[in-house]
């Protein structure tokens, strides 16, 4: 996780004008209309990358996600203001909906794998929920990964043991047709994740 | 004149609230996301019941150590951390700490349930010390509905 942040800026940058032509573009599939996330008017299909779950196994984010509503998340542990919030409110709806619950993957990435190990990972996400996905990987797999789902790699600031990692601070949203209709940055309230995560299940695809 | 002396009173009344002269802020609302790994965040509102003053410290017996953060949210949605010296509070104001924004952050945190409450100690730089009393919330509830 090396790098400039000047170098990383540029990466942002990029990001943010990809952000852009993807809120212009035209032409929207499936009514989003009651969506209360950031719509995304020219949905993006769900990236393909393969990363380790916390049983150290491979896990191939299309095939295993396919069909259903899929949440992506990069964060880290150490973390405690941002990452749990999301993660804590989608739980929620997890256990007030049982049926969202069951047609829903939530996949957390850590992007700090110098700290954050599989068991750690797996001990974080149990107290959201455990059905919760966690995955992590090299530091290039993590890079690639993100960039595939477009948003901008996460990098470390600070010295030492009590470093940060600056991520991207919101949740990408897939629907079951494999769309990324809505994102839910940071700020995201929980009764609009009830909401969203209602109607984003039964948006299906046209196969 | 007239408001002149409106100032006049509102100052007297300000002192007289202050617990034995001194004007201890009002801090309410304080919480702290449950662990759900190797730190804890604690948010309060702050409210001046005098001077401004300047948050420098806090402590508590259930982490390793206490620092003063601040969240940064870029315009891009990039989330970001920074340490502070300290957190300002200005006269007759409130000082916030929520997600996304300030938030002391417990370093090394004990496993603690929700429910719980925990003793906080805040170091002020005019007033000194006080104490407070967090609960332990749910993480989800943190920043309200």
């Amino acid at each position: 996780m090396a790098g400039t942040r000047q170098s990383h800026i540029v990466t942002r940058l990029i990001a943010v004008v990809a952000v852009g032509v993807v809120l212009v573009g035209c032409g929207r599939a499936v009514a989003t209309g009651d969506l209360q996330g950031v719509v995304i008017e020219s949905p993006q299909p769900k990236p393909s990358f393969t990363l380790t779950d916390t049983d150290g196994e491979p896990y191939e984010f299309y095939e295993r996600t396919e069909g259903k509503l899929t949440l992506l998340y990069f964060g880290y542990l150490n973390c405690p203001d941002i990452c749990p919030v999301h993660l804590a409110q989608i739980g929620e709806v997890f256990k007030q909906i049982p049926a969202v619950a069951r047609d829903t993957e939530v996949v957390f990435v850590s992007v700090d794998p110098d700290r954050d190990t599989p068991e750690a990972i797996r001990d974080y996400l149990d107290r959201f929920d455990h059905r919760f996905v966690g995955l992590t990987g090299t530091e290039k797999e993590l890079e690639e990964a993100q960039i595939a789902a477009g948003v901008p790699p996460a990098f470390t600031v600070g010295e030492g043991d009590g470093y940060a990692v600056e991520h991207a601070g919101w949740v990408i949203a897939y629907a079951p047709d494999g769309l990324n209709h809505s994102i839910y940055p940071f700020g995201t309230r929980q009764t609009q994740w009830t909401n969203d995560l209602q109607i984003l299940v039964s948006i299906e695809g046209e196969s | 004149m007239t408001a002149r002396l409106v100032v006049l009173m509102v100052s007297v009344l300000t002192a007289a609230c202050g617990a034995g002269g001194t004007a201890i802020p009002e801090v309410s609302d304080a919480r702290i996301g449950e662990p759900t790994g190797p730190n804890a965040a604690l948010y309060f509102t702050a409210t001046s019941n005098g001077p401004s003053d300047k948050l420098i410290a806090a402590g508590v017996d259930v982490a390793d150590s206490v620092e003063i953060h601040q969240s940064i949210i870029f315009d891009d949605g990039v989330a970001g951390m920074e340490q502070l010296d300290e957190l300002f509070l200005p006269q007759g104001a409130s000082l916030v700490l929520e997600p996304g924004g300030y938030h002391v952050m417990l370093l090394g945190v004990d496993r603690l349930a929700v429910g719980q409450t925990v003793e906080v100690t805040l170091v002020w730089e005019k007033v000194g010390t006080m104490t407070i009393l967090a609960e332990v919330v749910d993480p989800a509830h943190t920043m309200g509905h």
